[in-house]
């Protein structure tokens, strides 16, 4: 019983900064940087997130194959490192304000810190290449395509995206997908010129093709 | 025991086959990542960032879940992944010293054996693995011993994070009723 009121005491608590901490005005310290999704009082130290960090590998469960020696490679190809908000009911991608990620504004392909791409060796992405390293990937989603950029501005939180550090742009077109999907999901999946970096969430996938340079 | 990795990997994978029309479901154990400064990429993005990055770790969060950890589930004496799944990642963007020992900067595993008074702390230079399953000792950078602090607030889920500490930082491992703290300088 006890332990169940300190539950509901904290989270009120929480609540109420998070109410505090609402931005009053477009002044770049007042960004909102606490998430609404970010809200489980569970551990004094760092609370578990709500949209929980992830991360997927290409070629797929790399550190697994590595691990059972079917994999003698000693570097992947390439990972993405990425919180994974869930749907709960909410309209997600749409033209109305209301969206969680409204057509035409820049989405972080994710929550929390910005996502992160990272290439261990050079790619090709829409003819362009790419070099190894860490990039921030993010998108524009439209209803029948998304905009994907890598931008150079790393190690950053997600809300405020500096297009003026984008290295690359990209269109790809938007699959629909049934059933809706709860979990935002990022995964790399083989493709006879390199890889697939699928995007899925709801109703929309999306695929961005990767090229391995030989 | 190459045997039984294969065994498992197979199983893994097969399991994987049965539910590759459905994309991977939210982990049991959440991945998260610590900065040092602490909060950096919120800091960065409202142009507070009190000095440059110096450190980060990706780690995955096992819970408690009413069992007892140390010494149970987690055996003392054995080397074990300081989190779940993936072994956990530390990088480094400036050199920095554990235990007097000079650490070029650049991405590591981080290990620790747990013991009922103290832990060692391991920097292994193996990466992008899955546990410490196949963790080899020659690939060990450098190793540390530091106390187990006991503490009357539980952790539920296991933590990774940072604290400065003087001129140089502290990682802290928190989980069930044990904390322990590594030490780092700067160079």
């Amino acid at each position: 019983m006890l332990p169940n009121l300190l539950r509901i005491v904290s989270l009120c608590v929480v609540v109420l900064t998070l109410g505090f901490c609402t931005p009053k005005s477009d002044d770049k310290s007042n960004l909102p940087v606490i998430d609404s999704l970010k809200m489980v009082p569970a551990n004094q130290y760092v609370s578990a997130d709500q949209s929980p960090m992830d991360i997927s590998y290409y070629p797929p469960e790399f550190p697994q194959h590595k691990l059972a020696g079917s994999s003698k490679a000693e570097m992947p190809v390439g990972r993405v490192i990425y919180s994974r908000p869930h749907k709960k009911g909410r309209i997600i991608f749409g033209s109305s304000e209301k969206s969680l990620c409204p057509y035409g504004k820049p989405w972080r392909l994710g929550a929390n810190e910005a996502t992160e791409i990272e290439f261990f060796k050079p790619v090709v992405i829409d003819g362009k290449n790419v070099r190894a390293g860490r990039y921030v990937i993010y998108c524009i989603p439209f209803a029948d395509k998304w905009i994907i950029a890598l931008n150079s501005n790393i190690d950053s939180w997600g809300l405020a995206i500096d297009a003026g550090k984008d290295i690359l742009r990209t269109e790809i077109p938007v699959q629909q997908q049934t059933p809706a999907q709860e979990d935002f999901t990022i995964v790399f999946m083989f493709a006879t010129y390199g890889a697939d970096v699928v995007m899925a969430w709801d109703e929309v996938k999306t695929v961005l093709p990767l090229v391995f340079s030989p | 025991m190459k045997n039984i990795l294969s065994l498992a990997f197979l199983l893994m994978v097969s399991l994987a086959a049965v539910a590759q029309s459905k994309l991977p479901p939210i982990d049991k154990s959440p991945l998260d990542i610590s900065y040092f400064p602490e909060n950096y990429p919120v800091l960065k993005i409202q142009d507070k960032i009190p000095e440059p990055l110096i450190a980060r770790v990706i780690y995955s969060r096992p819970q408690k879940n009413e069992r007892k950890i140390f010494g149970e589930l987690i055996e003392y004496g054995k080397v074990w992944r300081l989190g779940a799944n993936e072994a956990t990642e530390i990088e480094f963007y400036v050199p920095v010293k554990i235990n007097n020992a000079k650490i070029k900067k650049g991405r590591y595993s981080l290990y620790a054996i747990p013991d009922s008074d103290k832990w060692t702390i391991i920097l292994n230079k193996e990466n992008d693995t899955w546990g410490s399953f196949r963790y080899d000792l020659k690939k060990d950078i450098v190793r540390m011993d530091v106390p187990v602090q006991k503490q009357g607030n539980i952790a539920e889920s296991f933590s990774l994070l940072f604290e400065k500490a003087g001129s140089g930082f502290i990682l802290n491992a928190l989980w069930d009723d044990v904390k322990v703290s590594l030490p780092f300088s700067l160079q």
